[in-house]
């Protein structure tokens, strides 16, 4: 009951993402994130229903699950670039020093997750789904990397986001992290912990989609907080005064 | 088995990180109180001299190499303290600025793009000095001028004057850049 219901719910809950993107006009915004969302709703519908019918063989649901995992997989970057795109056009300077220090970062963390898939010991019979797993790891890698890149990068530079950036950003960075670890066991182990794993990354997934319903439909922050109602009393012309000549002393 | 492990945790330390920052975001500069209360006074003039080569050389030429040493460290303790203020200042002008940028006023705007175009570069540079004085306390008798961040914060401080008078022209902007 609790694995149809974390199997079902999140794709309804997709459903309820998708029309917000609508309805908050933000499909021309976040176009891949759309696709994305529309992407996992269909995949669900197919796939469910072949789960459900007895005349699909095993060999042709993997087959789609293979194809529509790797669509997922590259949407899921596109959002990222998507969501970094937003963040860096806000800022000459970004685009300029951000960009090359991302394309760098991506290049590092492709190199650690391929070395990792290269060097990751066999321990499953079914060579291509082995494969799969690992190479999955690899992109989880890289996936998590950069969102996490990108959370302290403008943390550090204490760059203001957009309400529903953030939240797409973070419902993304929820699935990718519980989904790396559940690779990268699943990659040691393999059937062993498959059930709780199984939970555990359908969970992390209805977290995410949570997330993004929450971020869409919170209302904007105020893109101008009011700087002109500030109290009468400040003192910022001897503010600056007084810094003018502390620093020509 | 290692790497697999050293996965799993780094993945969990960044889902803690993840949670974190979904509890609290950046701060907000709503009013120049808000920009006085966060603004950490920085005396550019002490950290040229903390930093500059000439006062290495003479100090390095008049005290034996271990009481060079002490000495060296404890100014480059203190330049660091600077470079941290100058940081977090810069982290503040950089919200200002955002907030200037929506402005309706096209030479406000303007002004809030310059100054944070000019935050964001001081606080790439307030890293990487942070980076160089943290590796100059462990050697202590190498080249350690960050001139270059003192002019920089210069720039960006005369910036953040500018705009606060184009938005308050009935008042000033800060006392403690």
């Amino acid at each position: 009951m609790l694995f149809y219901y974390l199997w079902v719910a999140p794709h309804l809950l997709l459903l309820g993402v998708t029309y917000a993107l609508f309805r908050r006009r933000l499909a021309a915004v976040f176009p891949l994130f759309l696709a994305y969302t529309v992407l996992e709703v269909v995949q669900f519908a197919f796939l469910f229903t072949f789960s459900l019918v007895r005349y699909v063989s095993v060999d042709t649901y993997f087959y789609l699950y293979c194809v529509a995992f790797g669509l997922s997989t590259i949407l899921r970057f596109g959002i990222l670039l998507e969501i970094m795109g937003h963040l860096f056009k806000k800022y000459r300077f970004l685009e300029t020093m951000g960009k090359p220090i991302f394309r760098w970062l991506t290049v590092g963390l492709l190199l650690v997750g391929l070395g990792l898939a290269v060097n990751a010991r066999e321990v499953n019979p079914d060579h291509t789904l082995w494969l799969l797993v690992v190479l999955n790891r690899a992109a989880l890698i890289l996936q998590t990397g950069l969102l996490v890149s990108l959370f302290v990068f403008s943390r550090y530079f204490n760059l203001s986001w957009r309400n529903q950036d953030f939240g797409i950003a973070l419902g993304l960075g929820v699935y990718a992290t519980v989904d790396l670890v559940d690779a990268a066991i699943r990659s040691q182990t393999w059937l062993i912990y498959s059930n709780a794993l199984n939970y555990m990354g359908m969970a992390a997934y209805h977290c995410s989609v949570l997330v993004w319903l929450f971020y869409l439909l919170a209302p904007e922050r105020a893109a101008q907080p009011n700087l002109e109602n500030v109290p009468e009393h400040n003192e910022m012309e001897a503010w600056s005064q007084e810094l003018e000549r502390l620093l020509h002393r | 088995m290692i790497s697999t492990l050293i996965i799993v945790l780094l993945a969990l330390l960044s889902l803690v990180f993840l949670l974190r920052l979904a509890k609290g975001r950046a701060v907000d500069i709503k009013s120049p109180d808000d920009l006085r209360s966060h603004i950490r006074p920085v005396d550019v003039q002490a950290f040229r001299n903390l930093t500059n080569p000439n006062e290495e050389e003479f100090l390095h030429a008049y005290l034996s190499p271990s009481e060079f040493r002490t000495v060296q460290r404890a100014r480059l303790r203190a330049a660091l303290e600077y470079v941290f203020c100058v940081a977090n200042n810069a982290a503040v002008l950089i919200r200002m600025a955002e907030d200037a940028r929506h402005s309706t006023d096209p030479s406000v705007a303007e002004a809030g793009q310059k100054l944070a175009d000019s935050a964001l570069r001081l606080r790439l540079y307030a890293f990487q000095a942070s980076a160089k004085l943290y590796l100059a306390m462990i050697y202590p008798t190498g080249r350690t001028s960050s001139y270059e961040l003192a002019e920089q914060y210069e720039r960006m401080t005369r910036q953040g004057i500018l705009l606060g008078r184009m938005r308050f022209p009935a008042r000033g902007i800060s006392s403690a850049l």
